[in-house]
């Protein structure tokens, strides 16, 4: 076994090295031809940074922690900590998750099931800390002693910890060495959920120790309840943004495109990730003109928040989350749709169809569902005139792990694909048993310091393999590949994979979502929605 | 707060490398800026794209659209690339001093 780290470690407070140091030669294999190219070399995190933050976990540094001024400083944060530590096991202050986060704490019997389904610890050649049960047995350790406060019975049963401010600090950071895809989850015999672990430590870095990633936090849910989106824009810039995509997308269709705004008792709310309207224009474009074509009787909502249906408290902070999906659903209650149709964002479909449940109750109640199944009933009802030698270019899958794995909504994307993409191929595994992109929980946003290589080398390894074996048979530059990500979040994660492995220069390998594949099959379309145009 | 040396200058810039101060820009920052991009003088159409984004920014207080960019500046976005390395948000925005997008883009 490389790597290993005995769990106790955590506690050392040497900062000369990090517990783990891994080089590139450490990682799993890559396929070929992948594994013969030039490799991008990793940057080495800084001098300053390492001087300044807390980089004792490995050679990445997610969080930017401050390392604490004295021994007073750090004696604080651990009482906080442990503060923190003691909500996450009361019903008044865990009203989310305590019930299965009490199972976990109790039914693992260390069978490491789980480690053989985790893409990171497998991507990283099996380094011990990210072991899924690693972070989950110094949690269970630390909850049978500081919170149910064993004697000498219960250490020896669970193991002993102390926890001191370098466990802790390196502990924040191994949070953010976790996509929550929750394959590990669905692998346990007991019905253990480590993902869940994680986003608890979270939970209670953000909510009692203010410690969260910028990107999430102060520039992501915060940025949204302020001016109304996570990218920043105002509502107004929002609808001058969406009539620049409609008078694009008529110019390109040939087909008169205009969105409905804030229209009252409409049959369907429709929100967008707004990073789709900023970085990928085409897909609320073709949404608005599938819709249209179809004839259902939609809006968008120029309602601050109502506009986007990014929730990335889903991540980290459940107080967060709670004030986004509140307001989302404000929205959708004052315009009196008949339900929220959630675009192609994986974890707004978990926050606001999954989560929300705990939290939404009366006249806030409203349904709320995937706009993959209303995609698939479209294509499927024939109200479209569709063309599937226009897509007539090999086609492999991605997964959101939110869309499949927790809401089972597997079928109708595919249902649409074998319609209309001739060339259609799976990856290996699919479905229920994909891959993360390695851009989940909010990794595809963060870059800081050296993160992007980490999450293009370890988290986002499997997938960039799959990628490569789906394609196996074409890896050429004759001709325009896809890979179809109905998801903003994966979206940017393989955008970064294909830039940094430089696939779209050698194999020609784009990606996009889905309901462009629609419009491009559209016989009453002018040809070529999709243009093949990096971006 | 990490530091950007240039020039005997220095700049306090974010993790990712951006202006810390969008409110300090000038065009002598854009052109110590441009030596993280590789490009050694600002030429006519690095200006052109630098202050269509600034002008953008100052009215809306956000970067624009890249498709917007392309149609209203005449460029490609390979264009784009061509000029500026990293792109139109790492690359470009960075040098017109813009702070470093946020969300899902």
């Amino acid at each position: 076994m490389k790597h290993f780290v005995p769990l106790r470690e955590m506690e050392r407070a040497d900062a000369s090295r990090p517990l783990l140091g891994l080089e590139v030669r450490d990682l799993a294999p890559l396929p070929e031809p992948l594994a013969s190219n030039a490799q991008r070399e990793w940057k080495a995190l800084t001098e300053s940074v390492k001087q300044i933050c807390e980089c004792g976990l490995d050679n990445t540094c997610a969080l930017n922690l401050p390392k604490p001024k004295d021994r007073t400083e750090e004696e604080a944060l651990v009482q906080k900590f442990v503060s923190g530590l003691n909500k996450l096991f009361e019903s008044s202050n865990n009203w989310t998750f305590l019930q299965p986060l009490l199972l976990t704490m109790e039914n693992c019997v260390g069978c490491q099931t789980c480690a053989d389904s985790c893409h990171i610890f497998e991507s990283s050649g099996r380094a011990e800390v990210y072991r899924p049960t690693f972070r989950s047995e110094l949690l269970r350790r630390a909850y049978f002693k500081y919170v149910k406060h064993g004697g000498a019975l219960a250490r020896f049963q669970h193991g002993d910890i102390e926890l001191n401010w370098p466990l802790i600090a390196k502990l924040a950071e191994l949070c953010y060495r976790c996509n929550l895809c929750r394959r590990c989850a669905q692998s346990c015999p007991m019905g253990a959920d480590n993902a869940l672990v994680t986003h608890e430590l979270r939970k209670l870095f953000s909510q009692e120790m203010g410690i969260a990633p910028k990107e999430l936090h102060e520039r992501g849910s915060m940025v949204q309840l302020k001016t109304g989106c996570s990218t920043g824009m105002t509502a107004r810039t929002v609808r001058d943004n969406i009539e620049f995509i409609d008078e694009d997308t008529s110019d390109k269709t040939g087909i008169k495109v205009e969105t409905p705004w804030d229209v009252e008792g409409a049959d369907v709310l429709l929100i967008h990730n707004s990073g789709e309207i900023l970085s990928w224009p085409e897909n609320p474009g073709a949404f608005a003109l599938i819709l249209n074509a179809a004839g259902i009787n939609w809006t968008l909502s120029s309602e601050l928040v109502g506009c986007d249906a990014v929730n990335y408290g889903l991540w980290y902070d459940d107080v967060q989350f709670a004030r986004v999906a509140l307001r989302q659903a404000e929205v959708a209650r004052k315009l009196k749709v008949r339900k929220i149709v959630i675009g192609e964002c994986g974890h707004a479909h978990k926050a606001l169809a999954v989560v929300a449940d705990r939290l939404l109750s009366g006249e806030l109640d409203i349904p709320r569902v995937s706009s993959i199944t209303l995609l698939r009933d479209i294509v499927l009802s024939g109200r479209l005139d569709l063309d599937p030698t226009r897509n007539d270019f090999p086609v492999t899958l991605h997964d959101p792990c939110n869309l499949v794995r927790l809401m089972g909504v597997v079928e109708p994307q595919r249902e649409i694909l074998r319609r209309i993409t001739p060339q259609f191929r799976e990856m290996t595994p699919h479905g229920v048993d994909n891959y993360c992109c390695g851009g989940g929980s909010g990794f595809a946003i963060m870059s800081p310091n050296n993160f992007l290589d980490w999450r293009a080398n370890v988290s986002g390894r499997k997938k960039l393999e799959q990628i490569i074996n789906a394609f196996s048979d074409c890896l050429d530059l004759d001709g325009p590949k896809y890979v179809c990500a109905p998801c903003s979040n994966c979206k940017g994660q393989i955008r970064d994979l294909i830039v940094y492995h430089d696939l779209w220069r050698h194999y020609r390998i784009g990606y996009g979502g889905l309901a462009e594949l629609v419009v491009n099959a559209m016989r009453d379309v002018k040809p070529g929605f999709i243009d093949w145009e990096w971006h | 707060m990490p530091l950007f040396e240039i020039n005997g200058k220095k700049y306090e810039v974010d993790e990712d490398g951006f202006l810390q101060t969008p409110a300090i820009w000038s065009e002598e920052v854009a052109q110590d800026f441009a030596a993280t991009e590789g490009i050694s003088q600002l030429g006519e159409a690095h200006w052109k794209l630098i202050n269509y984004i600034r002008d953008y920014w100052k009215e809306n207080d956000i970067a624009p659209m890249v498709r917007r960019m392309c149609k209203d500046t005449g460029f490609k976005l390979s264009d784009i690339y061509e000029l500026f390395p990293s792109g139109p948000a790492n690359g470009a925005c960075k040098l017109a001093g813009l702070p470093k997008p946020t969300g899902c883009v």
